[in-house]
């Protein structure tokens, strides 16, 4: 299928969450509703001794405390079988803040002081929370490798090898995580912030043992998720709080409880070796990574190699690593997830040896290109870095610059640096089921898995039946994040839009072809709409299904079922990537030595672009962040109490307003000729991954400084 | 939460009756910027609240005569972007425009803005016994201590807490030499804000020398041609919206590039708002050049006890010394 450009719409939920009438789950108010507080532990790992609630029950307002004894036994693990629900309330402590109680009140003020009044009893155990904590367990990971890097680096003409730190994370979404549950005619409605409603449907299900089939979800307009809001601990309490009260329940958790029970994008150690030969050309890479881990944590260090291999054509890889299992809740998935510390190691490093071998940076990695995947040889669908590289030179005047680090000065003394680096992540894709129906009266809907988070995927699909349909734009009605409506998969790791994009475009096409059937060949004017009206039919129906590549039918059944039933982007015959180039000014005072970046220029290959202006705000997004990674953020953990300390946005530091300067964005635009009939592909999470090596570069290039530990602070400049 | 009792007095007078009527657990509100974050937080749990905002022509700006007068309940918004203060008196207006947003400095007055509490992490976080912390739990220890403490003082600290002073306006005060109006049960006084702080010493929780029931009237600035050569200069971990890792507060008298006074008071760094006579020694009567200023900057720092995190605080409080002295003398004395 050939497609054209798309143009420029604005986004379809813009009015109302400007007006403030977009609803988040914690927006709902319902009749007879009860407001929730959990209690979290002190203690970090041990046993609960005594729950004592009758100070809590004596609070005026408080109707129930929910307490390890309210919950089933979890279900029984089968290997197989769908993955373990996060458990309930438990007397065994994992980690400090783990929810030990739900008090449930007619008041959030009363929930509130009942949870404060309970101090349960503990046996404390000896615990280990960070790396270097005594007791940590290291576990070492399954090795990636291929070709034979020690022959090759032996051969190598000049190498670099160097340690490199990201720290604790967390995602910080400005909408908290929130769930109203409603208990109906043995009906569960759940109302959630969540980009998984049909996880969260299986995991409540399971955790509280009743039939899916009465189990619903639906997560409306998320404030932002990022990775954080995916299935959540906090919603089985919240259900079975809602069924043995009779009444809805609403639980917003406090960010600080939040920074203590979601997952957060885990510290990482990364040694990386990088072997060239005299022409610049890579050789050689090894990469060694250790990455905090809670017990029974799934977050897989394998995938730390997963797309830095396919960046450049590189014949030789070892990637080891390990686990370091503590006592903390599961870490997870966070913007950019394992590419984004991974390319902040490897990106830099690639910037030392471009140094040391004394070529350009940009020249480095454009002698670097590769048409096929390295690891099995088959081709790449697309890969456009080199016009990225290209592009965003171009636009940042790259040829002006003097490579000798310290080398340009401002006026007023400032030392300015200009560095560059690359991101990459996979293009994967998710099946898709969805109805569309458009009636006589002026309305469409398109009902289809996936959740509007900010990412714009409402828009995106929004614009794909706009420019394929002849229907009404105001009576389009786009129904996602709902398990009622359509079977929902996980929208994640940048899979949601290429996903549901071609499902969009194929249900057009498949409408033309209704209506040209249903016409007969008569010639009817008008819209859909009245067409429909002149030949007196109510509506037309029709549903489509769409697969990632080399999926078959068991992916919509798993789909169906609510299971995970992503294709991963190396897909049977080709592989498929997305890439970015960025571009970092750096201005470091001379005294105080404060970091500024006035200007970034980021370009990146997403495939087709469907909405420009969402797909042009997600790169913002991911350069902000990016940003942010490289100069702000860290979770402060103090070893000797376990728990996150800086638990306030007040002292978890993102930038603002002040902090961000021109960013110019690039989009290369070439569909992608295999992975999917429209040619998207993923753009949410390489948007971000690369910038931070791009910063940390640019202040190398600024200072002679080589800072291999996140995040930048003056401290490292004075 | 607790309950507690709320009242809106129409005059000081009223206010300072109503509060040692309420006795025990009382508390004045303002702006509640401070106040009602520390109860969420359970730091304070007040049973009475004395709403002192709706006192009426309590938010006076007087510019005229020998001094600048700002009543308790002027908002920081206005103080800041009074045209006095701001084209006469930098280092006010700046100390004030570079605290918190535009939204809490609407808010927040001048006067609750000298009684806010440390932003020490483990202080804030503790609830529940987490961390022991002498100025939450008098003597449980302390958690900074030995812990994480890139935050924390270098000056001033004591073996019981290195709890930073967070606020901006009242270093800016200090070096001001400004002083404030109190109104209690036995009538009115007058204080330098320098001696409403006091050092931790073995007895960090108590953090004022206001007696109970006392009421901050107004603030009091001298007025000075300093004022016009001087500047509040921040230095945070982002550019706007967060508390100082280093600040100092400079007015210079200066007699072409020669120094013959300056004042000099650093935020960030210590556990009160710090006067550095050091460093103004080493100006006076001096040539201000970047190593003399920075030489002033050091020995503000010469007895500072780092810990394990904030030893830059030494180094860069001495540059953010050195910096605002450039920028307050390049300031025109027109
Ligand atoms: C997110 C955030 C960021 C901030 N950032 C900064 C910053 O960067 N720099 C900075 O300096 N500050 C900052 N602040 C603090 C802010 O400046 C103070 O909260 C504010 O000035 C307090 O004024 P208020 O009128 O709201 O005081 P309130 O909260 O009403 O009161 C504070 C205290 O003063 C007492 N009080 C109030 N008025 C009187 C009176 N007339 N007499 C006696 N006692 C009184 C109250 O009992 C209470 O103990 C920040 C605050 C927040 C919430
Ligand atoms: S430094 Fe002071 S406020 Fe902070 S934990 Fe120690 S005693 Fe408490």
């Amino acid at each position: 299928m050939s497609v054209g450009p798309f143009s420029d719409r604005a986004r379809v939920d813009a009015l109302a969450k400007v007006r403030g009438e977009a609803r988040s789950a914690a927006d709902l108010t319902l009749p007879r509703l009860l407001y929730a507080m959990t209690v979290p532990s002190a203690i970090a790992k041990g046993t609960m001794t005594a729950l004592p609630v009758e100070a809590a029950l004596r609070v005026p307002g408080v109707v129930r405390v929910l307490t390890p004894d309210d919950f089933p036994a979890p279900p029984p693990f089968t290997e197989d079988g769908p993955p373990p629900p996060p458990p309930t309330l438990e007397t065994t402590i994992a980690y400090r803040g783990q929810p030990l109680a739900l008090v449930i009140a007619e008041t959030l003020e009363a929930a509130i002081e009942g949870a404060e009044t309970i101090r349960p009893t503990f046996a404390s155990e000896p615990f280990a929370c960070v790396m270097e904590s005594a007791g940590a367990q290291r576990q070492p990971a399954e090795d990636v490798a291929f070709g034979d890097v020690p022959t090759a680096l032996s051969f190598a003409a000049s190498t670099v090898e160097a340690i490199y730190d990201s720290p604790t994370q967390h995602h910080n979404p400005l909408e908290l995580i929130a769930t109203v549950a409603v208990w109906e005619d043995g009906q569960l409605l759940i109302h959630e912030s969540t980009q998984a409603s049909s996880l969260v449907k299986g995991a409540v299900a399971g955790a509280l043992r009743i039939d899916p089939a009465r189990v619903h979800v639906r997560g409306a307009t998320i404030g932002g998720s990022f990775g954080q809001k995916a299935v959540q601990r906090q919603t089985a309490l919240v259900a079975r709080a809602a069924i043995l009260s009779g009444r809805p329940v609403k639980l917003v958790q406090p960010r600080g409880q939040i920074f203590h029970t979601a997952t957060y994008r885990t510290r990482t150690r990364h040694r990386i070796q990088i072997g060239a030969d005299a022409a610049g050309k890579i050789v050689a890479v090894q990469h060694h990574v250790e990455q905090e881990q809670s017990p029974g944590g799934y977050f897989a260090v394998s995938e730390y190699h997963r797309d830095v291999i396919r960046m450049y054509g590189v014949q030789n890889y070892l990637g080891t690593g390990a686990d370091i299992r503590l006592d903390r809740q599961d870490p997870g998935y966070m913007r950019g997830t394992h590419p984004q510390p991974a390319c902040f190691a490897f990106e830099s490093a690639l910037d030392e040896l471009a140094y040391k071998s004394g070529r350009d940076p940009v020249e480095l990695r454009l002698a670097n290109d590769t048409r096929v995947d390295p690891q099995n040889g088959q081709p790449l669908s697309s890969r456009f870095l080199n016009e990225c590289l290209r592009e965003g030179a171009r636009r940042f005047g790259w040829s002006r610059r003097s490579p000798e680090p310290g080398s340009i000065t401002a006026p007023d003394g400032s030392q300015i640096g200009w560095g560059m680096a690359c991101g990459i992540y996979q293009s994967a894709t998710t099946p898709a089921i969805a109805t569309l129906r458009i009636d006589a009266r002026g309305r469409t809907r398109f009902a289809i898995s996936g959740h509007e988070m900010g990412q714009g995927m409402h828009t995106a699909i929004a614009a794909v039946l706009l420019e394929g349909l002849d229907i009404d734009p105001d009576g389009l009605e786009v129904a996602i994040g709902d398990t009622r409506v359509a079977p929902q998969h996980m929208t994640a790791g940048s899979w949601g839009t290429n996903s549901v994009v071609p499902a969009a475009m194929q249900a057009a096409e498949r409408m033309r072809s209704a209506f040209a059937e249903l016409l007969g060949g008569r010639q009817v004017s008008g819209n859909l709409h009245r067409k429909l009206a002149a030949i007196r039919r109510p509506f037309l129906q029709i549903e489509v299904s769409t697969l990632g590549p080399g999926q078959d039918q068991s992916a919509l059944e798993a789909l169906r079922q609510g299971g995970f039933a992503v294709a991963e982007s190396v897909y049977p015959g080709f592989s498929t990537f997305s890439y970015s180039a960025h571009f970092v000014e750096v201005r470091i005072e001379p005294g105080t030595r404060r970091i500024r970046v006035p200007r970034v220029v980021s370009i990146a290959d997403c495939g087709r672009v469907v909405s420009p202006r969402t797909a042009e705000s997600q790169v913002y997004g991911g350069v902000i962040w990016g940003l942010s990674h490289a100069l702000r953020e860290a979770t402060e953990i103090d070893p000797r109490y376990g728990g996150y300390l800086n638990v306030d946005l007040a002292d978890y530091v993102v930038p603002v307003n002040a902090d961000i300067g021109e960013i110019e964005i690039g989009l290369v635009d070439q569909p992608d000729p295999l992975a999917n009939a429209v040619g998207v592909k993923g753009l949410g999470q390489v948007s971000m991954v690369g910038i931070s090596a791009a910063v940390a570069n640019a202040v190398f290039h600024a200072t002679g400084k080589r800072v291999r530990e996140l995040p930048i602070r003056v401290e490292h400049l004075l | 939460m607790q309950p507690f009792s709320y009242i809106r007095p129409a005059t000081p007078q009223e206010a300072v009756g109503a509060f040692a009527q309420a006795g025990e657990g009382a508390r004045f509100i303002a702006g509640g910027t401070t106040l009602y974050d520390l109860m969420k937080l359970n730091i304070e749990r007040p049973r009475h609240l004395i709403d002192v905002s709706a006192i009426e022509g309590f938010n006076r700006i007087e510019t005229d005569g020998d001094r600048l007068r700002f009543e308790a309940n002027a908002a920081m918004s206005a103080v800041a972007t009074d045209p006095v203060v701001a084209r006469d008196y930098p280092v006010l207006a700046e100390s004030l425009w570079k605290a918190a947003s535009q939204q809490l400095r609407n808010m927040a007055t001048v006067g609750g803005n000298l009684l806010q509490r440390t932003r020490c992490m483990y202080f804030r976080n503790g609830a529940g016994g987490i961390y022991p912390c002498n100025k939450r739990e008098p003597g449980s220890g302390c958690a900074a201590i030995g812990g994480l403490d890139r935050g924390q003082a270098v000056l001033g600290t004591s073996d019981t807490c290195t709890a930073v002073s967070p606020g901006d306006w009242p270093v800016a005060l200090v070096a001001m030499d400004a002083s404030i109006e109190v109104l209690g049960p036995n009538g009115t006084r007058s204080m330098p804000v320098a001696d409403l702080y006091r050092l931790p010493d073995t007895t960090p929780h108590v953090e004022f020398t206001l007696d109970p029931g006392e009421m901050i009237t107004a603030i009091v600035v001298p007025k000075t041609l300093a004022g016009r050569r001087s500047t509040y200069h921040k230095i945070r971990d982002r550019e706007s919206y967060a508390f100082a890792l280093t600040s100092a507060a400079v007015a210079l008298e200066m007699n072409d590039d020669r120094v013959e006074r300056a004042r000099i008071a650093l935020g960030g760094v210590a556990t009160r708002p710090w006067r550095a006579p050091e460093a103004e020694e080493v100006l006076a009567g001096q040539r201000l050049t970047p190593e003399l200023a920075l030489a002033a900057g050091r020995a503000a720092f010469r007895d500072a006890r780092p810990g394990r995190h904030n030893g830059f605080k030494v180094e860069l409080g001495a540059r953010t010394i050195a910096d605002a002295l450039r920028i307050a003398a390049d300031r025109s004395r027109t």
